[in-house]
Protein backbone atom coordinates (compact mmCIF):
# COMPACT_ATOMS: atom_id res chain seq x y z
CA UNK A 1 0.00 0.00 0.00
CA UNK A 2 3.26 1.73 0.79
CA UNK A 3 3.20 2.00 -3.05
CA UNK A 4 0.04 3.23 -3.82
CA UNK A 5 0.47 5.95 -1.36
CA UNK A 6 3.13 7.18 -3.48
CA UNK A 7 1.76 7.12 -6.46
CA UNK A 8 -1.25 8.99 -5.44
CA UNK A 9 0.99 11.62 -3.97
CA UNK A 10 3.28 11.84 -6.61
CA UNK A 11 0.81 10.88 -10.20
CA UNK A 12 -0.27 14.77 -10.84
CA UNK A 13 3.39 15.78 -11.47
CA UNK A 14 3.97 12.88 -12.77
CA UNK A 15 0.88 13.10 -15.37
CA UNK A 16 2.14 16.85 -15.94
CA UNK A 17 5.45 16.25 -16.75
CA UNK A 18 4.18 13.29 -19.06
CA UNK A 19 1.94 15.22 -20.81
CA UNK A 20 3.87 18.76 -20.93
CA UNK A 21 6.72 16.38 -22.50
CA UNK A 22 4.57 14.32 -25.52
CA UNK A 23 3.34 17.79 -26.52
CA UNK A 24 7.03 18.96 -27.05
CA UNK A 25 7.83 15.82 -28.71
CA UNK A 26 5.06 16.33 -30.99
CA UNK A 27 6.26 19.88 -31.53
CA UNK A 28 9.44 18.79 -32.70
CA UNK A 29 8.60 16.28 -34.87
CA UNK A 30 6.56 19.24 -37.19
CA UNK A 31 9.16 21.61 -36.38
CA UNK A 32 11.14 19.73 -38.46
CA UNK A 33 9.70 20.37 -41.68
CA UNK A 34 9.82 24.13 -41.13
CA UNK A 35 13.68 23.58 -40.21
CA UNK A 36 13.93 21.42 -43.64
CA UNK A 37 12.57 24.02 -45.79
CA UNK A 38 15.40 26.51 -44.49
CA UNK A 39 17.87 24.08 -45.06
CA UNK A 40 18.26 24.82 -48.98
CA UNK A 41 18.71 28.45 -47.84
CA UNK A 42 21.36 27.74 -45.31
CA UNK A 43 23.48 25.74 -47.47
CA UNK A 44 23.41 27.87 -50.44
CA UNK A 45 24.63 30.52 -47.70
CA UNK A 46 28.87 31.40 -48.23
CA UNK A 47 30.45 30.13 -44.98
CA UNK A 48 33.13 32.13 -45.47
CA UNK A 49 30.68 35.04 -45.33
CA UNK A 50 29.66 33.98 -42.09
CA UNK A 51 31.32 35.06 -38.92
CA UNK A 52 31.22 31.81 -37.07
CA UNK A 53 34.36 33.08 -34.18
CA UNK A 54 33.50 33.51 -30.95
CA UNK A 55 31.20 31.16 -28.75
CA UNK A 56 27.79 32.53 -30.31
CA UNK A 57 29.38 31.90 -33.88
CA UNK A 58 30.21 28.60 -32.62
CA UNK A 59 27.01 27.67 -31.33
CA UNK A 60 25.20 28.82 -34.28
CA UNK A 61 28.19 27.31 -37.10
CA UNK A 62 27.26 23.87 -34.58
CA UNK A 63 23.51 24.16 -34.85
CA UNK A 64 23.37 24.43 -38.57
CA UNK A 65 25.49 21.29 -39.11
CA UNK A 66 23.62 19.39 -36.66
CA UNK A 67 20.33 20.16 -38.32
CA UNK A 68 21.33 19.37 -41.41
CA UNK A 69 19.61 15.52 -40.87
CA UNK A 70 16.58 14.43 -38.48
CA UNK A 71 18.54 12.55 -36.42
CA UNK A 72 20.44 15.73 -35.98
CA UNK A 73 17.76 18.01 -35.32
CA UNK A 74 16.42 15.81 -32.88
CA UNK A 75 19.52 15.00 -30.77
CA UNK A 76 19.84 19.79 -31.31
CA UNK A 77 16.17 20.02 -30.09
CA UNK A 78 14.72 17.50 -28.23
CA UNK A 79 17.56 15.36 -26.58
CA UNK A 80 19.96 18.84 -26.14
CA UNK A 81 17.74 20.89 -24.61
CA UNK A 82 14.00 20.38 -24.82
CA UNK A 83 13.90 17.15 -22.85
CA UNK A 84 17.26 18.20 -20.96
CA UNK A 85 15.28 20.67 -19.47
CA UNK A 86 11.98 18.87 -18.44
CA UNK A 87 14.11 16.09 -17.17
CA UNK A 88 15.82 17.97 -14.93
CA UNK A 89 12.64 19.95 -13.48
CA UNK A 90 10.21 17.20 -13.44
CA UNK A 91 13.32 15.16 -11.87
CA UNK A 92 13.53 17.70 -8.85
CA UNK A 93 9.80 18.33 -8.83
CA UNK A 94 9.33 14.01 -8.11
CA UNK A 95 11.98 13.71 -5.93
CA UNK A 96 10.55 16.85 -3.71
CA UNK A 97 8.02 16.30 -0.95
CA UNK A 98 8.68 13.18 0.38
CA UNK A 99 7.53 12.05 3.84
CA UNK A 100 7.16 15.87 4.94
CA UNK A 101 5.54 17.65 2.46
CA UNK A 102 3.00 15.83 0.54
CA UNK A 103 1.56 14.08 3.18
CA UNK A 104 0.41 17.32 4.89
CA UNK A 105 0.36 17.41 8.67
CA UNK A 106 -0.01 13.30 8.40
CA UNK A 107 3.75 13.09 8.93
CA UNK A 108 2.72 11.17 12.50
CA UNK A 109 0.19 9.14 10.90
CA UNK A 110 2.54 7.86 8.12
CA UNK A 111 5.25 7.17 11.26
CA UNK A 112 2.89 5.38 13.57
CA UNK A 113 2.71 2.51 10.65
CA UNK A 114 4.25 -0.06 11.06
CA UNK A 115 7.05 0.45 8.31
CA UNK A 116 10.58 1.60 8.84
CA UNK A 117 11.82 4.96 7.50
CA UNK A 118 14.17 3.28 5.22
CA UNK A 119 11.05 1.27 3.56
CA UNK A 120 9.18 4.94 3.44
CA UNK A 121 11.48 6.88 1.33
CA UNK A 122 12.82 3.68 -0.26
CA UNK A 123 9.10 2.89 -2.02
CA UNK A 124 8.87 6.68 -2.19
CA UNK A 125 12.30 6.71 -4.29
CA UNK A 126 11.33 3.60 -6.50
CA UNK A 127 7.88 5.23 -7.48
CA UNK A 128 9.56 8.82 -8.39
CA UNK A 129 12.40 7.27 -10.38
CA UNK A 130 10.26 4.70 -12.22
CA UNK A 131 8.15 8.22 -13.20
CA UNK A 132 11.11 9.69 -14.34
CA UNK A 133 12.27 7.03 -16.21
CA UNK A 134 8.77 7.18 -17.75
CA UNK A 135 8.91 11.02 -18.49
CA UNK A 136 12.86 10.05 -19.84
CA UNK A 137 11.76 7.52 -22.90
CA UNK A 138 7.95 7.42 -23.38
CA UNK A 139 7.31 10.81 -25.09
CA UNK A 140 10.65 9.77 -27.17
CA UNK A 141 8.88 7.01 -28.37
CA UNK A 142 6.55 9.71 -30.35
CA UNK A 143 9.54 10.11 -32.92
CA UNK A 144 9.63 6.25 -34.29
CA UNK A 145 6.35 6.54 -34.13
CA UNK A 146 5.41 10.19 -36.67
CA UNK A 147 8.49 10.51 -38.06
CA UNK A 148 7.20 8.31 -41.11
CA UNK A 149 4.50 10.99 -41.19
CA UNK A 150 6.62 13.58 -42.04
CA UNK A 151 8.73 11.09 -44.32
CA UNK A 152 11.18 10.55 -41.94
CA UNK A 153 12.50 7.71 -39.36
CA UNK A 154 14.08 7.57 -35.87
CA UNK A 155 15.48 4.13 -34.22
CA UNK A 156 13.94 2.92 -31.25
CA UNK A 157 17.20 1.99 -30.24
CA UNK A 158 18.11 5.40 -29.84
CA UNK A 159 15.58 6.54 -27.38
CA UNK A 160 16.25 3.36 -25.27
CA UNK A 161 19.75 4.59 -25.55
CA UNK A 162 19.11 8.34 -24.63
CA UNK A 163 16.39 7.57 -22.45
CA UNK A 164 18.73 6.03 -20.60
CA UNK A 165 21.30 8.81 -20.46
CA UNK A 166 18.81 11.28 -19.43
CA UNK A 167 16.83 9.32 -16.61
CA UNK A 168 20.54 8.22 -14.79
CA UNK A 169 21.62 11.56 -14.82
CA UNK A 170 18.04 13.46 -14.57
CA UNK A 171 18.20 10.76 -11.41
CA UNK A 172 20.96 12.96 -9.89
CA UNK A 173 18.28 15.96 -9.29
CA UNK A 174 15.53 13.86 -8.41
CA UNK A 175 17.94 12.77 -5.66
CA UNK A 176 19.06 16.17 -5.04
CA UNK A 177 15.48 16.94 -4.34
CA UNK A 178 14.68 14.50 -2.31
CA UNK A 179 17.92 14.96 0.26
CA UNK A 180 17.00 18.61 0.70
CA UNK A 181 13.33 17.26 1.34
CA UNK A 182 14.50 16.31 4.68
CA UNK A 183 15.13 19.85 6.10
CA UNK A 184 12.69 21.99 3.96
CA UNK A 185 8.58 21.04 4.44
CA UNK A 186 7.46 22.75 1.76
CA UNK A 187 8.25 21.30 -1.91
CA UNK A 188 9.40 24.11 -3.95
CA UNK A 189 12.74 25.55 -2.21
CA UNK A 190 13.88 21.92 -2.87
CA UNK A 191 12.57 22.22 -6.80
CA UNK A 192 14.51 25.61 -6.64
CA UNK A 193 17.59 24.77 -5.09
CA UNK A 194 17.97 21.92 -7.63
CA UNK A 195 17.34 24.32 -10.27
CA UNK A 196 19.07 26.91 -9.30
CA UNK A 197 22.36 24.08 -9.42
CA UNK A 198 21.17 22.89 -12.33
CA UNK A 199 21.98 26.01 -14.60
CA UNK A 200 24.65 26.38 -12.23
CA UNK A 201 26.36 22.89 -13.88
CA UNK A 202 25.05 23.90 -17.34
CA UNK A 203 27.06 27.59 -17.07
CA UNK A 204 29.88 26.01 -16.36
CA UNK A 205 29.52 23.74 -19.39
CA UNK A 206 30.13 26.92 -21.69
CA UNK A 207 34.02 26.62 -19.97
CA UNK A 208 35.30 24.25 -23.26
CA UNK A 209 37.98 22.70 -20.61
CA UNK A 210 34.90 22.06 -18.44
CA UNK A 211 32.43 20.77 -21.31
CA UNK A 212 33.27 17.24 -22.23
CA UNK A 213 33.02 16.35 -18.40
CA UNK A 214 30.02 18.24 -17.49
CA UNK A 215 26.90 16.63 -16.63
CA UNK A 216 24.71 17.44 -19.47
CA UNK A 217 27.30 16.55 -22.00
CA UNK A 218 26.53 13.23 -20.47
CA UNK A 219 23.11 13.54 -20.01
CA UNK A 220 22.15 14.70 -23.73
CA UNK A 221 24.07 11.40 -24.98
CA UNK A 222 26.31 13.22 -27.17
CA UNK A 223 28.96 10.85 -27.60
CA UNK A 224 26.58 8.61 -28.72
CA UNK A 225 25.44 10.73 -30.71
CA UNK A 226 28.50 11.62 -32.35
CA UNK A 227 28.82 8.04 -32.90
CA UNK A 228 31.96 7.44 -29.99
CA UNK A 229 29.91 5.36 -27.98
CA UNK A 230 27.93 5.71 -24.53
CA UNK A 231 29.29 8.06 -21.86
CA UNK A 232 30.15 5.48 -19.38
CA UNK A 233 32.50 7.43 -16.84
CA UNK A 234 29.80 9.62 -17.08
CA UNK A 235 26.48 8.13 -16.36
CA UNK A 236 28.61 5.67 -13.87
CA UNK A 237 29.65 9.00 -11.51
CA UNK A 238 26.14 10.29 -12.14
CA UNK A 239 24.20 6.93 -10.81
CA UNK A 240 26.94 6.96 -8.06
CA UNK A 241 26.19 10.77 -7.10
CA UNK A 242 22.82 9.79 -6.59
CA UNK A 243 22.92 6.69 -5.46
CA UNK A 244 24.99 8.52 -1.96
CA UNK A 245 22.26 11.43 -2.06
CA UNK A 246 19.45 8.81 -1.74
CA UNK A 247 21.77 6.97 0.26
CA UNK A 248 22.33 10.13 2.97
CA UNK A 249 18.56 11.03 2.27
CA UNK A 250 17.63 7.92 3.95
CA UNK A 251 20.12 7.96 6.65
CA UNK A 252 18.98 11.84 7.40
CA UNK A 253 15.22 10.37 7.88
CA UNK A 254 16.10 7.54 9.94
CA UNK A 255 17.86 9.64 12.33
CA UNK A 256 15.21 12.68 12.65
CA UNK A 257 13.51 13.74 15.09
CA UNK A 258 9.51 14.52 14.19
CA UNK B 1 11.48 -4.08 33.70
CA UNK B 2 8.63 -5.99 34.51
CA UNK B 3 6.46 -8.00 31.96
CA UNK B 4 3.24 -6.66 33.18
CA UNK B 5 3.69 -3.31 32.04
CA UNK B 6 2.74 -1.72 28.74
CA UNK B 7 5.18 1.26 29.06
CA UNK B 8 8.09 1.86 31.38
CA UNK B 9 10.55 4.78 31.31
CA UNK B 10 13.43 4.95 33.48
CA UNK B 11 14.94 8.63 33.34
CA UNK B 12 13.89 9.28 30.17
CA UNK B 13 15.64 12.61 28.87
CA UNK B 14 15.21 14.49 25.78
CA UNK B 15 16.74 17.93 25.02
CA UNK B 16 15.71 20.07 21.99
CA UNK B 17 18.84 22.66 20.84
CA UNK B 18 19.09 24.42 24.45
CA UNK B 19 15.35 23.30 25.75
CA UNK B 20 14.88 19.94 28.02
CA UNK B 21 11.33 18.62 26.98
CA UNK B 22 12.04 15.66 29.32
CA UNK B 23 13.57 15.43 32.60
CA UNK B 24 14.22 12.39 33.52
CA UNK B 25 10.75 11.30 33.30
CA UNK B 26 9.36 8.04 35.02
CA UNK B 27 6.32 6.52 33.75
CA UNK B 28 4.76 2.80 34.92
CA UNK B 29 1.69 2.08 33.02
CA UNK B 30 0.42 -1.49 33.80
CA UNK B 31 -1.13 -3.50 31.35
CA UNK B 32 -5.19 -3.47 31.02
CA UNK B 33 -4.83 -0.58 32.27
CA UNK B 34 -6.75 3.22 31.27
CA UNK B 35 -3.83 5.44 31.75
CA UNK B 36 -4.55 9.34 31.94
CA UNK B 37 -1.30 11.11 31.24
CA UNK B 38 -1.69 14.49 32.30
CA UNK B 39 0.05 17.76 31.90
CA UNK B 40 0.38 21.40 31.19
CA UNK B 41 0.78 22.56 27.12
CA UNK B 42 4.54 21.84 27.21
CA UNK B 43 4.77 19.84 29.79
CA UNK B 44 6.44 16.97 27.41
CA UNK B 45 3.45 14.51 27.02
CA UNK B 46 3.77 14.78 22.86
CA UNK B 47 7.24 14.69 23.15
CA UNK B 48 6.72 11.44 25.37
CA UNK B 49 4.76 9.67 23.25
CA UNK B 50 6.68 10.43 20.28
CA UNK B 51 9.56 8.90 21.83
CA UNK B 52 7.69 5.60 22.91
CA UNK B 53 6.61 5.66 19.08
CA UNK B 54 9.73 5.89 17.71
CA UNK B 55 9.37 9.29 16.34
CA UNK B 56 12.03 10.89 18.63
CA UNK B 57 14.76 9.52 20.12
CA UNK B 58 15.57 9.99 23.79
CA UNK B 59 18.85 11.82 24.84
CA UNK B 60 19.17 9.84 27.31
CA UNK B 61 17.11 7.00 29.44
CA UNK B 62 15.25 4.08 28.68
CA UNK B 63 11.61 3.53 27.38
CA UNK B 64 10.08 0.12 26.82
CA UNK B 65 7.07 -0.51 25.27
CA UNK B 66 5.29 -4.19 25.30
CA UNK B 67 8.63 -4.80 26.52
CA UNK B 68 10.81 -3.64 23.73
CA UNK B 69 13.04 -0.52 23.50
CA UNK B 70 11.57 2.03 22.15
CA UNK B 71 14.94 3.54 20.54
CA UNK B 72 15.59 0.56 18.78
CA UNK B 73 14.33 0.85 14.62
CA UNK B 74 13.90 -2.34 14.42
CA UNK B 75 12.13 -3.29 17.98
CA UNK B 76 9.87 0.12 17.29
CA UNK B 77 8.55 -1.20 13.73
CA UNK B 78 7.34 -4.44 16.06
CA UNK B 79 6.36 -2.33 18.74
CA UNK B 80 4.17 0.21 15.80
CA UNK B 81 2.48 -3.47 14.63
CA UNK B 82 1.16 -3.76 18.15
CA UNK B 83 0.10 -0.33 18.98
CA UNK B 84 -2.22 1.85 17.12
CA UNK B 85 -2.02 5.32 17.71
CA UNK B 86 -4.13 9.10 17.13
CA UNK B 87 -2.68 12.26 17.19
CA UNK B 88 -3.16 15.41 18.16
CA UNK B 89 -4.26 17.00 15.58
CA UNK B 90 -5.76 14.33 13.67
CA UNK B 91 -4.17 14.95 10.59
CA UNK B 92 -4.65 12.20 7.82
CA UNK B 93 -4.16 12.02 4.24
CA UNK B 94 -6.23 14.73 2.70
CA UNK B 95 -6.06 12.97 -1.15
CA UNK B 96 -7.32 9.54 0.20
CA UNK B 97 -11.46 9.46 1.03
CA UNK B 98 -12.73 7.71 4.24
CA UNK B 99 -12.90 4.12 2.32
CA UNK B 100 -8.98 4.67 0.90
CA UNK B 101 -7.32 5.35 4.08
CA UNK B 102 -8.99 2.23 5.84
CA UNK B 103 -8.12 0.23 2.98
CA UNK B 104 -4.88 2.08 3.21
CA UNK B 105 -4.01 1.47 7.56
CA UNK B 106 -5.73 -2.13 7.42
CA UNK B 107 -2.92 -3.36 4.34
CA UNK B 108 -0.37 -3.31 7.25
CA UNK B 109 -2.25 -5.08 9.98
CA UNK B 110 -2.85 -8.87 9.91
CA UNK B 111 -5.14 -9.16 12.26
CA UNK B 112 -7.36 -6.00 11.24
CA UNK B 113 -10.95 -6.08 13.22
CA UNK B 114 -13.21 -5.85 10.11
CA UNK B 115 -15.89 -6.63 12.49
CA UNK B 116 -15.12 -3.64 14.48
CA UNK B 117 -14.51 -1.62 11.18
CA UNK B 118 -18.41 -2.42 9.94
CA UNK B 119 -19.23 -1.44 13.66
CA UNK B 120 -17.52 2.16 14.06
CA UNK B 121 -18.51 3.07 10.09
CA UNK B 122 -21.79 2.52 11.49
CA UNK B 123 -21.79 3.89 14.91
CA UNK B 124 -19.62 6.96 13.78
CA UNK B 125 -21.69 7.50 10.59
CA UNK B 126 -18.68 8.15 8.63
CA UNK B 127 -19.61 9.20 4.90
CA UNK B 128 -17.10 6.12 3.08
CA UNK B 129 -16.47 7.88 -0.18
CA UNK B 130 -15.54 11.42 1.08
CA UNK B 131 -11.83 13.03 1.39
CA UNK B 132 -10.74 13.10 4.83
CA UNK B 133 -10.32 16.79 4.16
CA UNK B 134 -13.58 17.03 3.50
CA UNK B 135 -14.80 16.10 6.98
CA UNK B 136 -15.38 17.97 10.36
CA UNK B 137 -12.44 17.75 13.39
CA UNK B 138 -14.99 15.77 14.83
CA UNK B 139 -15.50 13.27 12.24
CA UNK B 140 -11.87 13.45 11.79
CA UNK B 141 -11.25 12.24 15.30
CA UNK B 142 -14.09 9.51 15.20
CA UNK B 143 -12.09 7.93 11.80
CA UNK B 144 -8.94 8.24 13.12
CA UNK B 145 -9.81 6.63 16.41
CA UNK B 146 -11.44 3.67 14.33
CA UNK B 147 -8.20 3.80 12.25
CA UNK B 148 -6.79 2.59 15.49
CA UNK B 149 -8.90 0.72 17.13
CA UNK B 150 -9.42 -1.59 14.27
CA UNK B 151 -5.69 -2.29 14.28
CA UNK B 152 -6.54 -5.19 16.44
CA UNK B 153 -3.54 -4.27 18.71
CA UNK B 154 -2.47 -4.56 22.56
CA UNK B 155 -2.12 -0.53 23.10
CA UNK B 156 -3.57 2.32 21.95
CA UNK B 157 -1.81 5.60 22.44
CA UNK B 158 -4.28 8.69 22.18
CA UNK B 159 -2.36 11.90 22.24
CA UNK B 160 -5.43 14.81 23.38
CA UNK B 161 -8.24 12.23 21.83
CA UNK B 162 -10.92 14.58 22.79
CA UNK B 163 -9.08 18.32 21.42
CA UNK B 164 -10.90 20.82 19.65
CA UNK B 165 -13.63 18.83 19.95
CA UNK B 166 -17.34 19.54 21.37
CA UNK B 167 -18.54 18.33 24.65
CA UNK B 168 -20.95 15.94 22.74
CA UNK B 169 -18.57 14.84 20.18
CA UNK B 170 -15.28 14.45 23.34
CA UNK B 171 -18.57 12.20 25.03
CA UNK B 172 -18.99 10.07 22.16
CA UNK B 173 -15.20 9.74 21.40
CA UNK B 174 -14.50 8.80 25.22
CA UNK B 175 -17.22 6.43 25.25
CA UNK B 176 -16.33 4.19 22.31
CA UNK B 177 -12.79 3.89 23.74
CA UNK B 178 -14.16 2.66 26.73
CA UNK B 179 -17.12 0.55 25.54
CA UNK B 180 -14.11 -1.04 23.13
CA UNK B 181 -12.02 -1.36 26.51
CA UNK B 182 -14.54 -3.28 27.99
CA UNK B 183 -14.88 -5.72 24.98
CA UNK B 184 -11.26 -6.29 24.44
CA UNK B 185 -7.92 -6.93 26.10
CA UNK B 186 -5.83 -3.85 25.92
CA UNK B 187 -3.66 -0.78 27.36
CA UNK B 188 -4.73 2.69 27.20
CA UNK B 189 -2.53 5.25 27.12
CA UNK B 190 -3.81 8.86 26.67
CA UNK B 191 -2.03 12.41 27.17
CA UNK B 192 -4.99 15.12 27.84
CA UNK B 193 -5.46 18.61 29.98
CA UNK B 194 -8.69 17.93 30.15
CA UNK B 195 -9.14 16.76 33.49
CA UNK B 196 -12.75 15.71 33.29
CA UNK B 197 -11.64 13.03 30.62
CA UNK B 198 -9.67 11.30 32.77
CA UNK B 199 -11.57 11.36 35.73
CA UNK B 200 -14.53 10.17 33.26
CA UNK B 201 -12.28 6.92 31.73
CA UNK B 202 -8.86 6.66 33.64
CA UNK B 203 -7.80 4.33 36.16
CA UNK B 204 -4.21 5.39 36.49
CA UNK B 205 -2.66 8.56 35.95
CA UNK B 206 1.01 10.49 35.97
CA UNK B 207 0.71 14.06 35.97
CA UNK B 208 4.21 15.65 34.49
CA UNK B 209 5.76 19.27 34.51
CA UNK B 210 8.26 20.60 33.07
CA UNK B 211 9.46 17.15 31.39
CA UNK B 212 9.21 15.16 35.25
CA UNK B 213 6.65 13.16 36.71
CA UNK B 214 5.25 14.54 39.42
CA UNK B 215 2.11 12.42 40.60
CA UNK B 216 1.70 8.95 39.84
CA UNK B 217 -0.36 5.94 40.56
CA UNK B 218 -4.41 4.20 40.72
CA UNK B 219 -6.50 7.22 40.05
CA UNK B 220 -8.74 5.79 43.53
CA UNK B 221 -5.68 5.69 45.91
CA UNK B 222 -4.57 9.07 44.88
CA UNK B 223 -7.98 10.24 45.91
CA UNK B 224 -7.83 8.35 49.23
CA UNK B 225 -4.12 9.37 49.74
CA UNK B 226 -5.10 13.04 48.91
CA UNK B 227 -6.63 14.98 51.86
CA UNK B 228 -7.42 18.93 52.35
CA UNK B 229 -7.47 20.00 56.18
CA UNK B 230 -9.16 23.56 56.68
CA UNK B 231 -8.93 24.65 60.14
CA UNK B 232 -10.67 27.56 61.44
CA UNK B 233 -9.31 29.64 64.24
CA UNK B 234 -10.94 33.07 66.36
CA UNK B 235 -8.29 34.83 65.42
CA UNK B 236 -6.24 35.50 62.58
CA UNK B 237 -4.85 32.27 61.53
CA UNK B 238 -1.19 31.20 63.14
CA UNK B 239 2.04 30.31 60.66
CA UNK B 240 2.24 26.60 61.48
CA UNK B 241 4.82 24.52 59.95
CA UNK B 242 3.46 21.16 59.93
CA UNK B 243 5.54 17.88 60.51
CA UNK B 244 2.97 15.35 59.44
CA UNK B 245 4.48 13.75 56.38
CA UNK B 246 3.18 14.72 53.06
CA UNK B 247 1.73 17.95 53.68
CA UNK B 248 2.47 19.78 50.05
CA UNK B 249 0.84 22.88 50.57
CA UNK B 250 -0.24 25.16 53.58
CA UNK B 251 -2.41 28.15 52.86
CA UNK B 252 -3.61 31.02 55.84
CA UNK B 253 -6.68 33.48 54.72
CA UNK B 254 -8.01 35.56 57.16
CA UNK B 255 -9.34 33.11 60.12
CA UNK B 256 -8.73 29.92 58.12
CA UNK B 257 -5.72 27.68 57.50
CA UNK B 258 -5.87 24.81 54.53
CA UNK B 259 -3.51 22.78 54.35
CA UNK B 260 -2.93 20.31 51.77
CA UNK B 261 -1.73 16.19 52.46
CA UNK B 262 -0.71 13.26 49.82
CA UNK B 263 -0.34 10.79 52.71
CA UNK B 264 -3.69 11.14 54.12
CA UNK B 265 -5.41 13.67 56.76
CA UNK B 266 -4.76 11.67 60.13
CA UNK B 267 -1.75 12.38 60.86
CA UNK B 268 -2.08 15.88 59.79
CA UNK B 269 -4.96 16.86 61.82
CA UNK B 270 -3.67 15.41 64.90
CA UNK B 271 -1.06 17.72 64.93
CA UNK B 272 -3.25 20.97 63.88
CA UNK B 273 -5.68 19.97 67.14
CA UNK B 274 -2.47 21.50 69.04
CA UNK B 275 -2.91 24.96 67.70
CA UNK B 276 -6.67 24.77 69.23
CA UNK B 277 -8.81 25.79 66.60
CA UNK B 278 -12.43 26.39 66.69
CA UNK B 279 -13.03 23.47 63.85
CA UNK B 280 -11.47 21.40 62.16
CA UNK B 281 -12.60 19.21 58.38
CA UNK B 282 -11.07 17.02 56.38
CA UNK B 283 -12.37 16.89 52.91
CA UNK B 284 -11.45 14.96 50.17
CA UNK B 285 -9.80 16.62 46.85
CA UNK B 286 -11.00 16.51 43.02
CA UNK B 287 -8.35 15.40 40.62
CA UNK B 288 -8.51 19.03 39.38
CA UNK B 289 -7.29 20.27 43.07
CA UNK B 290 -4.59 17.50 42.76
CA UNK B 291 -3.29 18.22 39.49
CA UNK B 292 -3.35 22.41 40.32
CA UNK B 293 -1.87 22.01 43.31
CA UNK B 294 0.71 19.08 42.36
CA UNK B 295 1.75 21.49 39.17
CA UNK B 296 1.39 24.75 41.68
CA UNK B 297 4.17 23.58 43.69
CA UNK B 298 6.59 22.47 40.96
CA UNK B 299 6.36 26.25 39.81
Amino acid sequence: MLWHKAWLETRGRFFAGLALSLIVGFGVIYDFRATERLLPLVRSMDPAALDTTGPIGGAIKEAIAAQQTFRGFVWWQWYRQNLTYLVVIFGALLGAGGLLAKSGGATLFTLSLPVSRHRLIGTRAAIGLAELLAIAVVPSLVLPLLAPSIGQSYSVIDVVVHGACMFIVGSVFFSLAALLSNDYADMWRPVLIACIVAAVLGMLEYIPAIAPFGIFHTMNGETYYRQAGLPWIGLLVSAGISAALLRTAAVNLAHRDF
Amino acid sequence: MSESLAIETVDLRKRFDATDALRGLNLRVPQGSIFGFLGRNGAGKTTTIKILLGMTRPTAGQARVLGLPADDATASVTIRTRTGFVDENKNLYDYMTVEEIIRFTAAFYSGWRHDLEKRYLRSFALPLHQKTNALSLGMRSKLSLLLALCRGVELLVLDEPTSGLDPAASEEVLQAIVTHVSTEQLTVFFSTHHLADVDQIAEHIAIIDAGRTIVSGALDDLRGQYRRVQLVFNGEAPDITFHAPGVIRVRRQGRVLTALSNAGGDALIEEAMRFGPVSADVLPVTLKEIFLESVAVED
